[in-house]
């Protein structure tokens, strides 16, 4: 098993600064969509970890925390995350399909 | 080259891999992204092997997205780490030779422009410290003093990475490495100054935790090469396995390195700055407006 990035929606959305997205060194891993978080009655969206290319680095943390002061972002075991993170927290198109992740990283 | 070359060819889509298609269906081509907008479009930058948390991939990623016109670019680099990256991306990329890389550019910018005339064509060199400033030195001075139109960017590891630790000519005087047990005898050497002797027209130095401000110099340096002449980036890019730093601190070490030794500073000659201005509307050289003159009675 081994660590990856996680988003947690309320505490990002309440903020949105989309400070990560311009500091993760892989590209196409940390998006942003406009609608995430919009169920829960905020008014603008939330990143959110393409984790099947996260590497693991934590520096997404360090930027939430230290730059954008928000606290967002923690690094979890990637078995500790709900399967909709891993199914649709993808890069763009065909969301909701395990069929997408190229190499499933669990199961 | 040209904005064809990412389409579908009819029948094909279905077939196409997921990467390919949302790089057709969101990627950069064609319009402008810039980096306020990074987690919203496909960039071109792929997956690739280069360690987690590095800060050069990190810039060779602002980089990509700070390119005018991305399907109308060509990169160069050499052996090195950020080669790693640069290849992996869905912009032409040769290979030189070690050392050699600004000669290539030289003969690929030229050719460009005898092919395609005055449509720019924009070349960008991006290889290492090693690459730049020991092993390619003598071709990147004179690809400078012969003006040749293209950008020379240095990621500037301060190291040898690719291959264990040695020292390079940028490294600090001083710094122990793995390979340089004693610590380095010579000082870093001033590749800034020499870029502004051997007559480049903007020299400017960055460091990855600004992404605005990679954006920025990155722009204004690949456009002032497509007519005025060389342009040299000099970016300190850390190498975390070497230096020893916690990926998750590598930001906080830029931040400490740019306030120590690697502030911002940016060359310009006024025929680059009437350049960007009159060419590309560019604001910031315009003379700013006389402050009223002070002591006057008020009205
Ligand atoms: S830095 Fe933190 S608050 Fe800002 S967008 Fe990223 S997760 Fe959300
Ligand atoms: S842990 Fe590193 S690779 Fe993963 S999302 Fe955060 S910054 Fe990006």
């Amino acid at each position: 098993m081994y660590l990856v990035a996680d988003i947690s929606v309320e505490i990002c959305a309440a903020k949105s600064c989309k400070l990560c997205t311009q500091y993760c060194p892989e590209a196409n891993t940390i998006l942003y969509s406009d609608e995430m978080g919009k169920d829960k009655g905020f008014k603008y969206g939330s990143a959110y970890v393409a984790v099947d290319r996260c590497k693991g680095c934590a520096q997404c943390v360090w930027v939430c925390d230290n730059m954008a002061k928000n606290n967002a972002i923690k690094m979890i075991m990637i078995d500790q995350l709900p399967v909709a993170a891993l199914t649709d927290n993808i890069t763009y198109g065909e969301k909701s399909t395990t069929a997408t992740l190229v190499s499933p990283v669990v199961g | 080259m040209s904005l064809d070359y990412v389409k579908f060819s009819s029948g094909f889509e279905k077939f196409m891999p997921k990467e390919y298609r949302d790089m057709v269906e969101h990627g950069p081509f064609g319009k402008k992204v810039s980096v306020s907008q990074m987690g919203s479009f496909k960039e071109v930058l792929e997956e690739h092997p280069m360690c987690a948390g590095c800060a050069m991939t990190l810039f060779i990623r602002l980089a990509m997205i700070a390119f005018p016109n991305p399907e109308d670019t060509i990169t160069v680099g050499t052996a090195g780490c950020g080669r790693l990256a640069i290849s992996q991306a869905a912009i032409p990329f040769v290979y030189g030779n070690y050392g050699d890389q600004n000669g290539v550019a030289s003969g690929l910018s030229r050719g460009l422009r005898l092919r395609f005339g005055d449509k720019p064509k924009d070349v960008v060199v991006m290889a290492g410290d090693g690459g730049t400033a020991d092993i390619g030195f003598q071709q990147v001075l004179h690809s400078w003093f012969r003006k040749e139109r293209f950008t020379t960017i240095m990621l500037d590891n301060e190291v040898y990475g690719n291959t264990g630790g040695q020292e390079s000519g940028m490294t600090n005087r001083g710094a122990v490495l793995k390979m340089a047990p004693l610590g380095k005898k010579f000082e870093k050497m001033d590749m800034l100054q020499m870029a502004k002797v051997a007559g480049c027209a903007y020299v400017a130095t960055v460091v990855p935790n600004n992404p605005r401000r990679v954006e920025s110099v990155i722009k204004k340096a690949v456009l002032i090469a497509r007519e005025v002449g060389s342009t040299y980036i000099q970016a300190y890019t850390s190498c975390n396995i070497e230096y020893a730093i916690p990926t998750d601190k590598v930001m906080e070490d830029a931040k400490n390195v740019e306030n120590d030794r690697y502030q911002f500073s940016e060359y310009i000659t006024d025929e680059a700055k009437q350049f960007l201005t009159e060419r590309y509307g560019y604001k910031e050289f315009l003379p700013k407006p006389a402050a009223p003159a002070p002591g006057l009675p008020k009205a």
